[in-house]
Order: C-alpha cells, then structure tokens, then sequence
C-alpha cells in the first residue's frame, strides 16, 4: 500500500487515531510520519523519548483541531511572550502568569498527565493568598498589576477561549476588558 | 566534615537513601528560562543573600557558589553525587548553588526554578526528611513570596511538578530481585500506583550496579503526606521482595552467594585496572555480600561512598592531569585498593 500523503513511498506505518470515539485509520511512511510529528512520534526515530515529548504529545492538538491551531498559536502570555506553540514544544512556563493564560488549555491535559487538576497539601505561609485568577478580582490586589497589564492578561486568556470555544468564559473576559477599558479612559 | 554519604553505613539494608525535593519560583519573576543572563545573576545574588544566614537557622555550614564559576568537572562531579540534574549541569546562564558541608542540603537558584530544594539522607527516612525541607521551605518562604495558585498549587516551569512541587525518592539496591523474569513487569506495574522507577546508572538489564530509584509520578492532587507515606511504603515493599529473594538464594545456594562476595571483593582489592561497568557490578556483589553478613570488613564500609567515588568525574578529579579511558580505569583500580578496608577474620 502507498502512503496515503505523499503517494510515492510504501506505507509501513498504521496510526489509529481515536477521537471522541471515533475511530480512523492512517497509512503513512515513516517520512511523512515523522513530518507530521503526531503525538511526538518523531521522538521514536530520534532514538530517545524524553519525558518532555511525551508531554507535548499529550498536551498537543490532533489532526481534528488543526483549524483551531490557528487561533492557538495567536495566543500569547502577555508578561513573559510565551506563546502556544512554545508551550507545547517545550512542555514549559515561562512565568507564573501562563498558568492563567493556557488555563482553559491545558487543565484537561494536566489532569490526565498528573491524575488530578486541584492542589492539596500545603500552602505558603507567609504570604498574601491570591489566586491566579485574582487578577481578575483587581479590588483586593489593586497595587499588584496596573490596569494595561490586567487588560494584557485579559486579552490573552480571552483569545484562549476562544479558540477552545468556551464562548461563555470569552464573554466574561470580554466584558472585564471593556469595563476596565472604560475605567481607564475615565481615568485619563 | 565527612559528607552523608561517607558515613559507615548503621544500617546495612537495601535501601541505600532517600531523597525530597522541592521546586519553587519567586513570586513575580520570570521562571528561568526566560531570564536573560543578567536577570538571571541578580536573581541569584538576591536569593543568595535573602538566604546568607542559614547556618543560624539549622547550625549547618552552607557554601554559596555560583554554577558558572566552577569547573566543568566540579559540575560534573556534582552531577555525579546527585547535587545537579544534567539539565542543570548543562545551563550556561547564572546558576547558584548553596551547599551544606555534609551535601545532604542543598539549594539550587536559577537552575528549572528559582529554587529547588534538596535533602539527602541514607536509609529511608523520608518523613524526617519532608519535616526538614518543610521547616526550611518555611524559612525560605518568609524570605521570598512564592508563586502559588490556589488551583495549581506550587507554579513551577514543568506542568510536571506543579501542585505540590514536592519529589519523594528512595534508592534501592535490587541486586536479586531485578534479575527475575517478573521483574520488567513488576515495574511497569507499579505506574499504577502513581510512582515510577528507573535504574540509577541506565535502563534494564545495563543498569550495573542494580541501585534503582522510586519517586512519586504526580505531584497535583495529592498531598505532601501522601506522597511521602506512598513512596515509603512502594520503598519498603520493594526492600521486603528483595530480602525474601535473598533469602531464598541464601538457603539454596549459600556457597555460590559466599563465593560471588569474596570474588567480587577479591577483584575489586587487588586489580590493576577496572572499567565502571565491572567495578559496578562487583561492588553491586559485594555489597549484597555484606547486606546478608556472608563477608565483612573490618572497618565499616559504606560502599554507596565507594559507587560514587569510582564514577568518571569524581575519579578524575582526584587527578591532577586530565585522564583518558586506560589511565581511569588503571586510577579506579588504585582508589579500590586503597579505599576498601580489609577483611575481618572469617570465624567458621
């Protein structure tokens, strides 16, 4: 059989992909296997499968999603420029701040990879408690971030739910950007 | 000051020690790896001096280094007796390391993140030693808020250690029970109890030496209690397998054990020249041989020490030239000699 991409080479690579329940089936070389790079499959060939690949293969995107890629790699951490696509790649935060911003994301994913989503056990004692989302909540932390900084953050987690289709959580953003926005211009 | 691992050994059982780790970022900084060089290196100084009084804390002398000034053979050396990660070892921008006489403590800034945390000791001693880096992730914590979220717990750089921040591990020496043919499956089994384990010194069959590491999996969702009780008792179950193995092969084949001790012991005192691989493996033996009383020295012999004594770095280091592969194993040979002590009389 051919590979189904390239049509030229012979296929000796058989990927079953099931998504939601929905089963298909690829016939593909091992060079367009590796060029699609699915679930870190080039790691096979590179001859290591560090952890870290293994987790961009979980915390990537199938084929399915690929429209939404688009959007995805738009999504940018306002404090530290981690995008996306970096995200995925490296399996890595840049900043404190991109647990927000990939929230929507990736707690699916974390919660697969890690067997729970929700922190238990200890806390800092000697700090302020806020969560991330606080920012959100800028009366009780009004000194932490300026209202440019918020309205940043604001953005990108608005663009992530977008792009997962939480129209809900987007409409929520939306709002907070533009009453903020307002507060601003007020303020001027 | 003798470092912990250059203590005699006060008990001789298969867990060779346990270690706890903590990562942790500074609140309101980038993690590290989007640091440039010099953000880095204030960091670090800050974080250095916030913690320049340690010592009065828990009355243990601290060394402060910075990464980038040693040698690359120290780092290595370093790496060698567990104090670095590669990935550390190999970052070009500002690392610190703080570093207790002993080694059993040490801080590292600036390496994954801002501030891990680590504290050795032989034996199986996790609960102690989560009390420990508790009690100074407290001190350190009123020192430097911490980034922290109420969902995800501890932020750390890899999604893989956030929630608690906190790896559990113990090391254990399986000499018997990793030859079994059950063996490869036992431990695939155990990822379903949300731990892992790995050879020290490689994969499978070509981990020489047989010192294998267990550490939790997860770190969100479950608490630091938790872990540290799953690791302890994943630990002692594998020690309790291994002895009943033992024990076995002792009543059915005691004049071979006896025989692979004295050889083993035989080679490593007397050879000229050895690889890492053979010396492992006999060193493996021999410890295995002391562990079940068939052979014992006269002083007493901590043989982790003389593991991490014959590794390339460390070895290397002891030398004031740089050596190539012969010249290292004809100088591991040397310090075999040297440092096994000899044999108490045999009473039979």
């Amino acid at each position: 059989m051919l590979c189904e991409k390239c049509r030229i080479r012979e296929a000796n690579i058989k990927y079953t992909e099931i998504i939601n329940g929905v089963k298909k089936e690829h016939n593909l070389c091992s060079q367009c296997a590796r060029e699609m790079d699915f679930t870190g499959y080039s790691a096979i060939f590179d001859g290591e499968f560090p952890l870290g690949k293994l987790l961009s293969g979980l915390l990537g995107v199938g084929e399915e999603e690929e429209q939404q890629e688009d959007k995805l790699a738009q999504v940018v951490c306002p404090t530290c420029g981690t995008s996306y696509e970096e995200f995925v790649k490296n399996s890595r935060f840049g900043c404190s701040d991109c647990y927000s911003v990939f929230d929507l994301l990736m707690s699916d994913n974390i919660k697969k990879l890690q067997g729970g989503d929700a922190h238990v056990g200890k806390r800092p004692k000697y700090q302020k408690m806020q969560p991330a989302s606080a920012v959100l909540e800028k009366d009780e932390e009004p000194s932490r971030r300026t209202a440019k900084e918020q309205i940043e953050l604001l953005k990108a987690k608005l663009s992530t739910a977008i792009a997962e289709e939480e129209y809900e959580q987007a409409a929520k953003y939306r709002d907070e950007i533009r009453e903020l926005e307002k507060e601003e211009n007020q303020d001027a | 000051m003798l470092r912990w691992f250059e203590k005699a050994e006060t008990s001789s059982g298969n867990i060779v020690y346990s270690r706890i780790r903590l990562a942790r970022n500074w609140d309101g900084h980038m993690f590290p790896q989007k640091l440039s060089d010099e953000e880095g290196l204030d960091l670090v100084k800050r974080l250095e001096f916030g913690l320049k009084d340690l010592t009065q804390d828990d009355g243990r002398t601290y060394e402060y280094a910075l990464l980038n000034d040693l040698k690359d053979l120290d780092r290595q050396a370093l790496r060698e007796r567990r104090i670095l990660n590669s990935g550390t070892v190999a970052k070009k921008s500002p690392v610190g390391i703080i570093l207790s006489e002993d080694e059993a403590t040490s801080i590292v800034l600036n390496g994954d993140d801002h501030i891990r945390l680590q504290i050795l000791a032989p034996g199986l001693h996790l609960e102690e030693l989560w009390q420990r880096a508790d009690r100074l992730d407290d001190y350190i914590n009123a020192r430097f808020p911490y980034a922290f979220d109420e969902k995800y717990g501890y932020l750390t750089s890899y999604p893989t250690n956030t929630g608690t921040g906190l790896r559990a591990c113990a090391i254990l020496h399986l000499p018997t029970l990793s030859m079994g043919k059950k063996f490869s499956n036992m431990l695939a089994e155990l990822s379903r109890f949300g731990v892992t384990i790995r050879g020290v010194y490689g994969e499978g069959s070509e981990n020489y030496g047989a010192l294998y590491e267990v550490a939790n999996q997860k770190t969100l969702g479950q608490s630091e209690k938790e872990i540290v009780e799953l690791v302890t008792k994943i630990a002692r179950q594998l020690d309790a397998q291994e002895r009943k193995v033992r024990r076995m092969a002792l009543e059915n084949h005691r004049l071979e054990r006896e025989d692979e001790a004295y050889k083993s012991y035989g080679i490593l005192k007397y050879a000229r020249r050895l690889t890492r691989k053979d010396a492992m493996i006999f060193l493996s033996q021999l410890m295995a041989g002391m562990a079940d009383r068939l052979i014992r020295t006269e002083e007493p012999c901590s043989v982790y020490r003389l593991m991490l004594g014959i590794q390339t770095a460390n070895l290397q280091k002891l030398s004031s030239k740089p050596l190539n592969q012969e010249e290292l194993d004809v100088a591991r040979a040397a310090y075999l000699r040297r440092e096994l002590p000899l044999l108490r009389e045999q009473i039979s």
